[in-house]
């Protein structure tokens, strides 16, 4: 199936320059080159074989090790009962200079939401999107939470984000007493998985 | 003041309100939310109102965002599951059935069967639980405020059954990967047949009381009509999308656990009382859908088998490097978890595909036009948890 929806991206698109990967454990994946994301947006719409009708949802994953940033497009058919991950991958830009992908808002509308909160969390911009804000955190905050590196900023409109007075730092440890106080594998009532056997015994 | 004035004379001058046309005035901009009872949780819809018609709905969400993400990718694979608890908080069982399936479809855990019996027949009562939760606030959005009592009486019994399989009442931790948490008793299955029996009688009543009245019909009949098309380009899932006359129910067209061994319908919106696709068909598609959980669950007590509830999962988890989408048919439509994982203990990237965040971004399309109480209408109708939209 992959194979077929590559084939018919580089038949419609021949610069979008598609490469399935089918890995051995979990689903396979499409790449495309980020340029032409909304031709191959259109046409796998558009295609009376696939009919990927819906845009179920877009993620971004941050890699700073190769300094990318992969946005990955879950897509389905409803009528055809089909599903595809399609991926594109960007540079990954810093705070100034954000990486830059066209938005396909004009394909499907469900992008709108998706779209901004990609922008919110990881930190891509859409070009042509009709409202460009975020979503879910403030306007003005500072930062985009699902990259690696980021960290969250002290204060917030003269608020202190996270006072140490309110971040209960007992907790963090519990564990780590827990193991010196007593033996947690004399918890009552603790799961048990199949591999305790031989511990028990 | 004058700038503004010189604006609206070039805009439009009239507003269509069904067929009639009416004057358009100085807009009034009003904050429903986020402490307002009709928008079940914190979500701010900020209205341009022309009088009672509203021009513009502009949802702001973001209120209970607690970026679950990126927690996840700091927590081993079971210590997720408590989080996913806390997204939608009227259907926990489901939000942990979903991510169960994901790690498992990665490891390749074979599940018990009675462990699968037992996940489908929590997850249909939760269903039924989420839908009489929907039943009696939508009754309240409309002005009813009996209904949510009763509403509330059949769904206690499903909490309490939860309670005491899993020891709370709403953030379960129940699902875990590889099975469930605990055995359920013959007395509980028991008691289940017998809430089956009741549950069928009462909802009938039910909808009798509020889905054949005429003014509940009045106030929802032809309002916020979805249309096919539109369900697709917006990508709703669930009785929203099944509310505008399409059949699609992951249940049935993609099976997961054990859901190809049961009969089922998958009840969709015929117009019965205006347009297809309006607010009275999406309520009456979750009605219909409480009497088809009613279905699964008798074939589950019919069906479950001694046995284990536990399969074989190592004490740590380590996930093979790779990635997977897994959808479940949740409650309020379709979950998706987009996992990425590097091969070790905690997940790389956990991505929830979250179905009330989908569904309410149609409604900037469904307002213009509206009055303000249909709004509150639709908003209701689409039933969304801000848990989730937020996550």
């Amino acid at each position: 199936m992959l194979n077929q929806i590559t084939d018919y991206i580089n038949s419609k698109v021949p610069s979008a320059n598609a490469v399935a990967t089918t890995p051995e454990k979990g689903d396979g994946f499409v790449t495309v080159k980020a340029e032409s994301i909304l031709e191959v947006a259109n046409a796998l719409k558009n295609s009376s074989e696939f009919e990927m009708n819906v845009l179920q949802v877009i993620t971004g994953t941050d890699y700073p090790a190769a300094s990318e940033i992969e946005l990955t497009y879950v897509l389905a058919s409803f009528t055809k009962n089909l599903e595809l991950l399609l991926k594109v991958r960007l540079p990954r830009g810093d705070k100034n200079n954000l990486p830059k992908i066209n938005s396909v808002v004009s394909v499907w509308r469900a992008a709108n939401y998706q779209e901004r909160e990609a922008f919110d969390m990881i930190g891509v911009t859409f070009v042509g999107h009709p409202d460009h804000r975020r979503i879910l955190t403030p306007d003005d905050w500072d930062g985009h939470p699902l990259r690696k590196d980021y960290v969250v900023q002290e204060v917030y409109r003269g608020m202190v984000v996270n006072p140490a007075h309110k971040v209960n730092t007992e907790d963090h440890f519990f564990g780590k007493k827990l193991k010196e106080t007593m033996d947690p594998k004399k918890v009552v009532n603790s799961w048990k998985s199949d591999d305790d056997a031989s511990v028990e015994a | 003041m004058a700038n503004q004035h010189d604006n609206h004379e070039t805009n439009e001058d009239v507003i269509i309100l069904g067929d009639q046309e009416v004057l358009k005035s100085d807009l009034l901009t009003l904050n429903m939310g986020p402490q307002h009872p009709a928008t079940h949780g914190v979500l701010r819809v900020e209205i341009k109102t022309d009088s009672e018609i509203v021009a513009e709905a502009i949802p702001h969400l973001g209120y209970l965002h607690r970026c679950m993400e990126k927690h996840c990718e700091h927590l081993d694979y079971r210590g997720v599951i408590p989080f996913v608890d806390r997204m939608d908080y009227l259907a926990s069982m489901s939000m942990e059935w979903g991510y169960a399936l994901t790690i498992e479809k990665m490891l390749g855990t074979e599940v018990p069967r009675r462990a699968q019996y037992i996940r489908t027949m929590i997850a249909e009562l939760q269903r039924i639980a989420s839908h009489l939760m929907f039943y009696g606030t939508y009754a309240i959005d409309l002005g009813a405020f009996s209904p949510f009592l009763y509403a509330f009486q059949d769904r206690e019994e499903i909490l309490r059954l939860f309670e005491e399989l899993s020891g709370a009442r709403l953030l379960y931790n129940y699902v875990w990967i590889g099975g469930v948490w605990n055995d359920i008793s013959d007395e509980q299955l028991k008691r289940v047949e017998n809430f089956c029996y009741k549950m069928e009688e009462n909802m009938k009543k039910y909808d009798d009381l509020v889905g054949q009245n005429h003014i509940f019909v009045g106030r929802t009949a032809n309002v916020g009509v979805i249309s096919k098309d539109l369900a697709y380009d917006f990508g709703l899932t669930g009785p929203v999308l099944r509310g505008s006359g399409i059949k699609w129910d992951l249940r049935k067209d993609r099976p997961y656990g054990i859901y190809n061994e049961f009969d089922f319908d998958v009840p969709v919106g015929q117009g019965l009382k205006g347009q297809l696709g309006d607010c009275w068909d999406r309520y009456y598609v979750r009605v219909q859908e409480i009497f088809e959980s009613i279905k699964i669950i008798r074939q589950c007590l019919d069906g479950i088998e001694a046995g284990p509830v536990m399969g074989k999962v190592s004490k740590i988890i380590k996930v093979p490097a790779g990635e997977i989408y897994m959808r479940t048919e949740c409650p309020r439509g379709e979950l998706g978890y987009h996992l990425i994982s590097d091969g070790g203990k905690t997940p790389y990237r956990l991505k929830v595909k979250s179905p009330c965040f989908t569904n309410v971004s149609i409604l900037p399309e469904l307002a213009p036009g509206q009055m303000v109480a249909d709004l509150v209408a639709t908003i209701g109708s689409i039933d969304i948890v801000l848990g989730e939209v937020d996550r």
